[in-house]
């Protein structure tokens, strides 16, 4: 499920320093009681408790008039030129700690080898049409009145231990992710609260209903993945330790064998050769490799090094320095063809870089110096000097969402006058000695400029010597990953560089973080002032701890909305809102996804599709294995092929 | 007037006698000169300018705004683009600037975009820049500026703690040595890096950059002072039995008279010895302890930082991490050496019959 991912902030290349790699566990056993827990019994139970939710009707009491649908007519995906087999090899920066889908430890950077990228869903969204194709669905139906969606499941559907996936399995996963077992109270919440009702009809139809009905209320149901029942039966208190390590049964088509696991430093994939979806029309030209080998290199330049050597097939050149400088287009292997490089526009929402200001904090309470810093941020220098002109402004914190995102709108532009018109309206017109500015009481306009990126420091160097031109100071502080996240869910930064990563969905969300309810525990009064006893309150992701009386209203009006065109003018007027209250400062983001990969790894003709957001992401590639032997014994003799750096702009803005 | 003793001063001159070292103690003294007026070499701040027949001396004084040199802008002036521009106007107004024009926090790339650029005379990057277009010559020196403070400062504090409490343990013996030694034991044994790495994680974010470094060196020095009460205690413990202290005693001295007067100038000479290598220790545990990013917070000027940047750019940046090793290496090179030479100077067993 996409929505996942708005919880975890982009922790990108954190090196997880106190991680011993070598202590082994001391047994990779199942915890072996005497006798195993069932919770057959206490599931029913459950269901029973809550008729209203867990529902069972026959065939007949489906509405005869709905309108099935099942996307087959949207185009296949990957290329029929695809070879299946070979060996892919991988790089993944930490061993994962455990092989859990959730709770604790679960929401790392392995899981979507396992679960986000790989297993099925209900339905998923075409990467170029953004319909939805059919996942583990034959058909399915949306009745908008009664906001429920009908689902037939395919009936050859099966686990990878060939047990059926059925509407069972289904109403399971309802009462697994509700059950504080699993610790994961998100979760909890998620599913507690965001659907009403599943309906069994018979083993392979179902509905499931949600609260309110929404443009793309399917989204909602068909990203669901069920949960192996027959696997979970021992679930209870001892879920998170008795599951650890066990590798659950997957609808999707790669398995990890117990032997395969090499704890700190190999993890390797198979793909199950029986899976049921392999000749289904939107799966059979994808997931390729016969297995896939990740093992944990923790240092990026290392991981380079070893993608040189040929030791790893893919390498990702997003950053400007491995583009230009160590993988340049007369790099040796590239030149002589070994290594293609590829660079791939797509379009999808993007995630928000940019400084997260801390509202509650004194001096950044007040909009003069909000708007000041954001006119004194030179985001366009960093994206010329630091990413080469590559990259783009970010113009507003929803931006790639396509019709739902801001026309207009444009982020405030680095302006030396603007920024101290600004602060001098906020008393902070005169020049220190160091030139920072100082305001009557002697105070400095200084902020902690926080980032929990170690490897995007060098923006925030750079962003603090073009304000200090404009008499702002920022004190960097650049924090581990874990530490910086941290900081920003304790609400304890004045400014943070930051970003959330976003799924691809149709409409931009503004409750996680501009609703009061994220920022305060009882922000305003009944008259809609702001209650002057009102208390922070922490772990949301309203990072700007922004309460705007009107905007609360507005998020309602917006989560309630049925119509298209209502949540479009609600989103604008939001977008306006926030830009007017200059409590974010739009960084920039990337438009395209470059990778660099051996020539023996093979992309479709147009290499990706729209909304994908890397290059591995649709397992669409594949290894011709004769290409790699080929490429092996040239790089040998000195022969060497046409060199190829391939530019796909067919979705370029 | 403070005088040496003959011991002492004939120390002193076998220290000079020894040439490695004494020539790389006036190197590195040189060094630590050049280092104190630092601003004056490398510094994109003008040493003199001169603008509508008045001179400025920017290097020290608050800073001028570009409006002083009748620039469009307020914040602070670009000295460099000042000369350039007064050389075209070709007026009176002139501008001298340092030999290297720039500090170690700005971003100055000729090429345009933010990479490392090899060596070149023409644009007085002597040694290159760094990944962000800062000069490498300037951060280097900077850098080795903050870490010969960080050691020496370091020094100090280790040795006054470790002395003093050394010395106390020695002096009075009995249960007070013996708690002493004991809470010892526990405390080295903490393992020092995790205490740094964890205190580091803790630390608000809204302490300033010096308060910060205060907070390493502090951290630094609770792990460190240790290893010198071993020395200090027996060595105490030594020159009490001696017949001399007994004198004093008898003659009715203070213990303050007593340790200040007899035991500590006896007793340090040994100590002396192994100043040298606690700067060495000092250098290199600050250096990688930047190198895994839990040093002097960025964008401070440092070699573990530099050291960093060069072993990630390895194949396309080899001056990056070739000037920062270089100035390790000569760095700690000098010091060993001094610290060899104070040690042959300073040997006992030289002039004595003691075994």
């Amino acid at each position: 499920m996409k929505i996942y991912f708005n919880r975890i902030v982009l922790l990108v290349g954190v090196s997880t320093f106190l991680l011993s790699g070598c202590s082994e566990p001391a047994s990779d056993a199942p915890i072996s009681d005497l006798e195993t827990p069932d919770n057959t019994q206490e599931i029913q139970d459950y269901y029973a408790s809550k008729p209203e939710f867990f529902s069972f009707k026959t065939l007949a009491d489906i509405p005869p008039t709905l309108n099935w649908q099942n996307g087959t007519y949207l185009p296949e995906i990957g290329s029929t030129n695809a070879k299946k087999g070979g060996t892919e090899y991988t790089q993944i920066q930490d061993f994962p700690r455990t092989l859990r889908i959730v709770g604790p430890d679960s929401n790392g950077s392995f899981r979507p080898w396992i679960l986000d990228d790989t297993s099925m869903q209900i339905g998923h969204r075409h990467p170029d049409k953004f319909e939805y194709y059919p996942g583990l669905a034959d058909s399915w139906a949306v009745d908008k009145e009664s906001k429920t969606i009908f689902v037939k499941l395919d009936s050859n559907a099966s686990w990878s231990d060939g047990v059926p996936i059925t509407s069972d399995d289904f109403m399971f996963m309802f009462w697994f992710f509700q059950s504080p077992y699993i610790v994961a109270p998100w979760y909890n919440n998620w599913y507690g609260t965001q659907y009403t009702n599943i309906t069994k009809y018979d083993e392979q139809t179902f509905s499931i209903s949600i609260p309110d009905a929404k443009p793309d209320m399917d989204a909602r149901v068909l990203e669901l993945r069920p949960m192996p029942q027959h696997f979970y039966k021992e679930v209870g208190d001892d879920f998170v330790e008795r599951y650890q390590w066990r590798f659950a049964p997957t609808s999707a088509p790669y398995v990890i064998k117990d032997k395969d696991i090499k704890k700190g430093r190999l993890i390797t994939l198979t793909r199950n050769k029986n899976w049921w979806a392999n000749d289904k029309k939107f799966w059979q030209y994808r997931f390729n490799a016969d297995r896939i080998r990740i093992s944990v290199i923790r240092d990026t330049p290392k991981v380079f090094e070893a993608f040189k050597r040929g030791d790893i097939d893919q390498f990702g050149l997003n950053l400007a320095e491995y583009w230009y400088e160590k993988l340049p287009n007369n790099d040796a292997d590239v030149a002589a063809g070994y290594i293609h490089k590829s660079v791939f526009y797509n379009q999808r929402p993007r995630p928000t870089y940019g400084l997260w200001m801390n509202t509650s904090r004194p001096l950044l309470e007040n909009r003069d110096i909000r708007v000041g810093i954001n006119y004194a941020t030179n985001w366009q220098l960093v994206i010329d000097k630091f990413f080469r002109g590559d990259y783009s402004r970010m113009q507003t914190s929803s931006d790639g969402y396509g019709e739902f995102t801001h026309p207009t709108l444009k982020a405030r532009s680095f302006s030396i006058e603007k920024a101290l018109r600004s602060f001098a309206k906020a008393g902070f017109a005169q020049r220190g000695p160091d030139g920072i500015l100082v305001n009557d009481e002697g105070q400095k306009l200084a902020f902690t400029l926080s980032s929990g990126w170690e490897n995007l420091k060098d923006i925030l160097t750079i962003l603090k010597e073009e304000a200090a031109k404009a008499g702002l100071e920022f004190r960097v502080e650049v924090l581990d990953g874990t530490t910086g996240w941290k900081k920003v869910q304790e609400k304890k930064h004045d400014i943070h560089f930051s970003a959330f990563n976003v799924s691809l969905e149709m409409y931009p969300r503004f409750w996680e973080t501009y609703h009061s309810d994220n920022a305060y525990d009882d922000a305003f009064l009944e008259d809609g002032s702001v209650n002057p006893d009102r208390k922070l309150i922490t772990q949301t992701n309203n990072l700007e701890t922004l309460s705007i009386f009107e905007m609360d209203d507005m998020i309602h009006r917006y989560r309630a909305s049925d119509s298209k065109d209502e949540m479009k003018e609600l989103a604008f007027a939001m977008t306006e809102l926030h830009h007017e209250h200059a409590s974010f400062s739009p960084g920039f983001y990337q438009p395209f996804f470059r990778v660099g990969h051996w020539r023996w790894v093979r992309y479709p003709e147009s290499f990706s599709y729209k909304h994908a957001r890397s290059g591995g992401q649709l397992f669409v590639h594949w290894i011709d294995t004769d290409m790699k032997e080929e490429t092996l014994s040239a790089k040998n003799d000195g022969k060497s092929f046409e060199p190829q750096v391939r530019n796909y702009d067919q979705h370029a803005n | 007037m403070f005088r040496f003793n003959p011991q002492t001063l004939k120390k002193l001159r076998r220290f000079r006698e020894i040439k490695r070292g004494y020539y790389s103690f006036l190197l590195l003294a040189g060094m630590l000169v050049l280092a104190s007026f630092g601003e004056l070499l490398i510094n994109n701040r003008a040493l003199v300018v001169s603008y509508e027949g008045e001179l400025y001396f920017p290097t020290y004084s608050d800073f001028h705004p570009g409006t002083d040199f009748g620039l469009s802008y307020s914040y602070e002036a670009n000295y460099r683009e000042l000369k350039q521009q007064f050389k075209e106007n070709g007026n009176e107004n002139w501008v001298l600037m340092p030999i290297v024009p720039y500090n170690p926090y700005e971003n100055h790339s000729p090429g345009g975009v933010f990479k490392p650029d090899p060596p070149s005379i023409s644009n007085r990057h002597f040694l290159g820049t760094d990944t962000t277009s800062r000069d490498i010559l300037s951060r280097l020196f900077y850098g080795t500026r903050i870490a010969l403070i960080f050691s020496l400062a370091f020094m100090a504090c280790v040795y006054v703690i470790g002395i003093s409490i050394g010395c106390a343990m020695g002096y009075f013996g009995g249960i007070f040595d013996l708690t002493f030694q004991r809470l010892i034991e526990i405390w080295s044994n903490v393992p020092f890096l995790y205490m740094v790495i964890i205190v580091f994680s803790v630390i608000p974010s809204n302490f300033s950059i010096p308060a910060r470094v205060a907070i390493l060196l502090t951290v630094m020095v609770l792990f460190s002072w240790t290893s010198m009460t071993y020395y200090m205690r027996t060595e105490t413990y030594k020159e009490k039995s001696r017949d001399y202290t007994a004198a004093a005693r008898i003659i009715g001295a203070s213990n303050t008279r007593i340790i200040f007067r007899h035991i500590l100038p006896n007793a340090l000479s040994t100590l002396v010895t192994f100043m040298p290598f606690t700067i060495v220790g000092a250098i290199s545990a600050i250096t990688a302890l930047d190198f895994l990013g839990f040093g002097l917070p960025p964008p401070t000027p440092s070699l573990g930082e530099l050291l960093k940047q060069g072993t990630a750019n390895l194949r396309t940046a080899p001056w990056i991490v070739s000037s920062a090793f270089g100035t390790l290496v000569i760095l700690l090179t000098l010091v060993t050496f001094i610290g060899e030479a104070v040690r042959e100077s300073f040997d006992p067993k030289q002039f004595t019959i003691y075994r």
